[in-house]
């Protein structure tokens, strides 16, 4: 075990740093008010090599470890969450399934401008019907002639009214003799009749393209149409929940910075507020809390980058990120005072930006059951749960106590 | 960046743990009920190296780092669900052993520490010295330098091991009339005339750890009992009782938080309400998801804090301070979830989960209580000093 870091590795974190907070941060606000990403922001993202970060040197990327990618996360999500997500969700959702589950002679053409930035990706997955219930989804991929079409819609994609190519999670029509998993990966070139987008208008990430994708008989080449085992979805969903905990952790650690300037600086009764033990507590927990999840979540990128799943403990960490900086972001206002309540200002962004990640690629709620399930505690979601009636202890006799009470001691 | 959990740690972990389960646990219950102290299971601990696991192997000890001990204890406490003998044993093997090794006369170490690793003497240590120059004056002792001999006099209460203890690591006050307290260290035996052991009332939480009040009624004790530099115990003896505290005293609650939630999964696995079992509610089921994140959040704040120790000339206070108030917090909610699935089933008096809520009061209060530790950490961020 060791948990130092590498010289390279802290000079490549720096620089990153250094260029992200002085420009894309500056443009933060702007950003999230005007719910956009500047094009010089982007411009930014390209020039960092950030894009290449996540990809190994055969596919055109810089093949760093998995802890130089979670830190290298943070760095871009500290300085703008909605462009983080925007950026994060194209290289590293769209562009690792791509990679992953299609095959490098036929998919390059699709990773070579994902990884250079001259296109952007999504990857849709929920519909309207429900969020983690898949068993709703109603997008449906089928053959016509030597080609597919893809009919349905997805809802609450990010980058979905800007990008040009979709990974989409969608289901698989039957075919006579084949052995159909039922579900496929599609990658759907999203500059075509058969595509609409619409917006939605989100709480927090505001500067992060949101909507939904319309498929109308969308045209798909045969080769990028990938049937995949339902559980193997799983997969993709784990490097989404890994790269929303870095959301998460970068969110508190901002909190926590602006936090600690505003107690030593900000006078009441006479001394700064930091003298407060009631802000000493607060600050104590922001810290210690961020440190825990972070440190998880660096053990979490290391197995990923050695090639193991830790599914699990994503799973896990996800659901405890995205909660601990909603916590840090109500201190953190609760510390800001007024400033906290204040638009335009910092820390009344991360107050709406933390619990989009609490939701965004599956809520909480859903994800505990995941981790009882790896705990070896089965249940089915979907099974009936009516369990209160038939013991008597919910009958309500309708009529008050007391009339009741008379008549039996009467 | 290296997260690899090493075969010589997995081993440590493992046979701590598969010992414990098989010559400490069974007697648990009933040494917590009869708040018993049994020297022969002491001497077995120590036959496995486990309270002198830090110590230098020409002491008798292992040699492990603070992560291996970390680790080691660790698998001591899930195997024993034995919170009290886990703080005896750290106490004696750390808290009292550690200054001696690295800060005592050569007369010193050679009379001790072989002794301390061999289970043969027991070292004792007030739980009030963690608090260093912040102790209540009515809990500080004096030392009066008269010729060769120092004179003291004064209490400690809730000294750990002080029944069966052969000897005792004592702070005391050397220059009244200086400001911050100028504080020596001793080291005194059991049998200095002088020097009285009373019992308290029974204490609720760590049944297991024996503790006693020591009274020092004009004990005198010879020069040579000094520990360290005369008047530098704040700067000498206090940061190694801390860093030791907050890292490898702290590790056996990581195994017990481990137990706790395998215990309660198998509870919720085996116990059925309304003819479904336990598993199958959405409440539980959340229960025992946070249950499980918190054991593994609590692994990785508390190996940085030891490997810190290990590797660094100058390791973070806060990080270790940061270590403990995680995993107190952490082992209390653990502890208080686990008492929730078991139902009226937990209420079993002496029994693991009931007795593991008990002392997991002992975490917050003690040796740096939480807000003692909060504030630690947020002097460290705001500068404060």
């Amino acid at each position: 075990m060791d948990f130092s870091l590498g010289k390279a590795q802290m000079q490549l974190i720096e620089e990153l740093d250094r260029r992200f907070q002085e420009g894309i941060a500056r443009r933060a606000v702007d950003a999230d008010r005007e719910e956009r990403i500047p094009p010089e922001s982007w411009r930014d993202i390209v020039e960092s090599g950030y894009l290449r970060l996540f990809h190994p040197k055969e596919i055109g990327g810089l093949g760093v470890d998995g802890v130089t990618q979670a830190m290298a996360m943070e760095s871009l999500a500290r300085a703008c969450g909605g462009t983080y997500w925007s950026a994060t969700m194209s290289t590293l959702l769209c562009g690792k399934l791509i990679s992953t589950f299609g095959s490098l002679e036929r998919h390059r053409r699709l990773l070579d401008p994902i990884l250079s930035g001259e296109q952007l990706g999504c990857f849709a997955v929920v519909e309207r019907t429900s969020g983690s219930d898949a068993g709703t989804y109603r997008t449906l991929v089928r053959q016509k002639g030597d080609e597919y079409v893809i009919s349905g819609q997805k809802a609450r994609i990010t980058n979905a009214p800007a990008a040009d190519i979709a990974v989409v999670l969608s289901r698989l029509e039957d075919t006579p003799g084949g052995d159909n998993p039922g579900w496929c990966f599609a990658f759907v070139d999203l500059r075509q009749e058969g595509v609409r987008r619409f917006k939605l208008p989100s709480m927090g990430l505001r500067a992060m393209p949101w909507g939904g994708l319309i498929f109308e008989d969308a045209r798909i080449p045969k080769h990028d149409v990938i049937p995949v085992p339902f559980k193997e979805f799983a997969e993709g969903m784990a490097w989404g929940w890994l790269f929303i905990s870095i959301s998460s952790i970068a969110i508190a650690e901002s909190a926590l910075t602006a936090s600690i300037q505003h107690a030593s600086e900000q006078l009441s009764f006479g001394r700064p507020l930091g003298h407060m033990q009631g802000i000493q507590a607060m600050l104590a927990d922001m810290r210690t809390e961020i440190d825990a999840a972070r440190l998880m979540a660096w053990r979490a990128a290391w197995h990923r980058g050695e090639g193991r799943s830790a599914r699990e403990l994503i799973a896990m960490l996800k659901a405890h990120a995205t909660e601990m900086a909603v916590r840090v972001t109500q201190w953190a206002v609760q510390i800001h005072g007024s400033w906290g309540l204040t638009r335009d200002l910092l820390i009344e962004r991360l107050y709406r930006d933390a619990p989009m990640n609490v939701i965004g690629g599956f809520a909480s709620n859903r994800l505990r059951e995941l981790v009882a399930d790896s705990m070896g505690l089965d249940s089915s979601p979907y099974e009936p749960f009516d369990w209160l009636a038939p013991t008597g202890l919910a009958h309500d006799p309708g009529e008050p106590p007391a009339a009741s009470l008379a008549r039996v001691s009467g | 960046m290296d997260f690899t959990f090493s075969e010589k740690l997995a081993q440590l972990r493992d046979d701590a743990r598969s010992f414990a389960e098989r010559e400490v646990e069974p007697s648990a219950a009933s040494r917590d009920q009869g708040r018993r102290w049994e020297p022969e299971l002491f001497t077995k601990l120590a036959e496995r190296g486990i309270p002198g696991a830090l110590l230098p192997r020409e002491q008798g000890g292992r040699e492990l780092s603070a992560l291996e001990t970390c680790v080691l204890l660790e698998g001591f406490g899930e195997g024993s669900g034995d919170a009290g003998l886990s703080l005896a044993a750290g106490v004696h093997g750390l808290l009292c052993a550690v200054p001696i090794w690295k800060l005592g006369t050569e007369a010193q170490k050679q009379r001790y520490l072989r002794r301390m690793a061999s289970g043969e003497w027991v070292g004792g240590l007030s739980l009030f010295e963690l608090e260093g120059g912040a102790a209540a004056p009515n809990l500080t002792a004096r030392a009066a330098k008269q010729g060769r001999r120092w004179l003291l006099h004064g209490a400690k209460a809730h000294v750990i091991n002080a029944p069966v203890a052969h000897h005792f690591l004592v702070m005391a006050v050397t220059d009244p009339s200086a400001s911050p307290a100028r504080l020596s260290a001793f080291l005194i035996e059991r049998d200095t005339p002088g020097l009285r052991i009373r019992t308290p009332a029974e204490p609720m939480s760590m049944r297991t750890c024996p503790s006693a009040e020591l009274l020092l009624e004009g004990c005198e004790v010879p020069e040579e009992a000094l520990l360290g530099t005369e008047g530098a115990a704040l700067s000498e003896v206090l940061p190694l009782l801390l860093a030791l505290e907050r890292t490898c005293l702290a590790a056996p609650w990581l195994g017990l938080m481990r137990a706790l939630t395998e215990r309660t999964a198998r509870q919720a696995r085996e116990q059925e309400l309304f003819s479904r079992p336990l598993a199958r509610f959405q409440s539980v089921r959340a229960m025992l998801a946070d249950m499980k994140t918190r054991c593994e959040l609590s692994g990785d704040i508390l190996y940085r804090a030891a490997w810190q120790l290990d590797h660094l000339t100058r390791p973070p206070r806060r990080d270790a301070a940061g270590a403990k108030l995680f995993i107190s917090t952490s082992a209390q909610q653990v502890a208080r979830d686990a008492m929730q699935v078991h139902g009226l089933y937990g209420l079993a008096p002496h029994h693991f989960v009931e007795r593991a809520h008990r002392d997991s009061m002992f975490l917050t209060v003690t040796g740096g209580g939480s807000e003692v530790l909060r504030s630690i950490i947020a002097g460290s961020l705001l500068n404060l000093g």
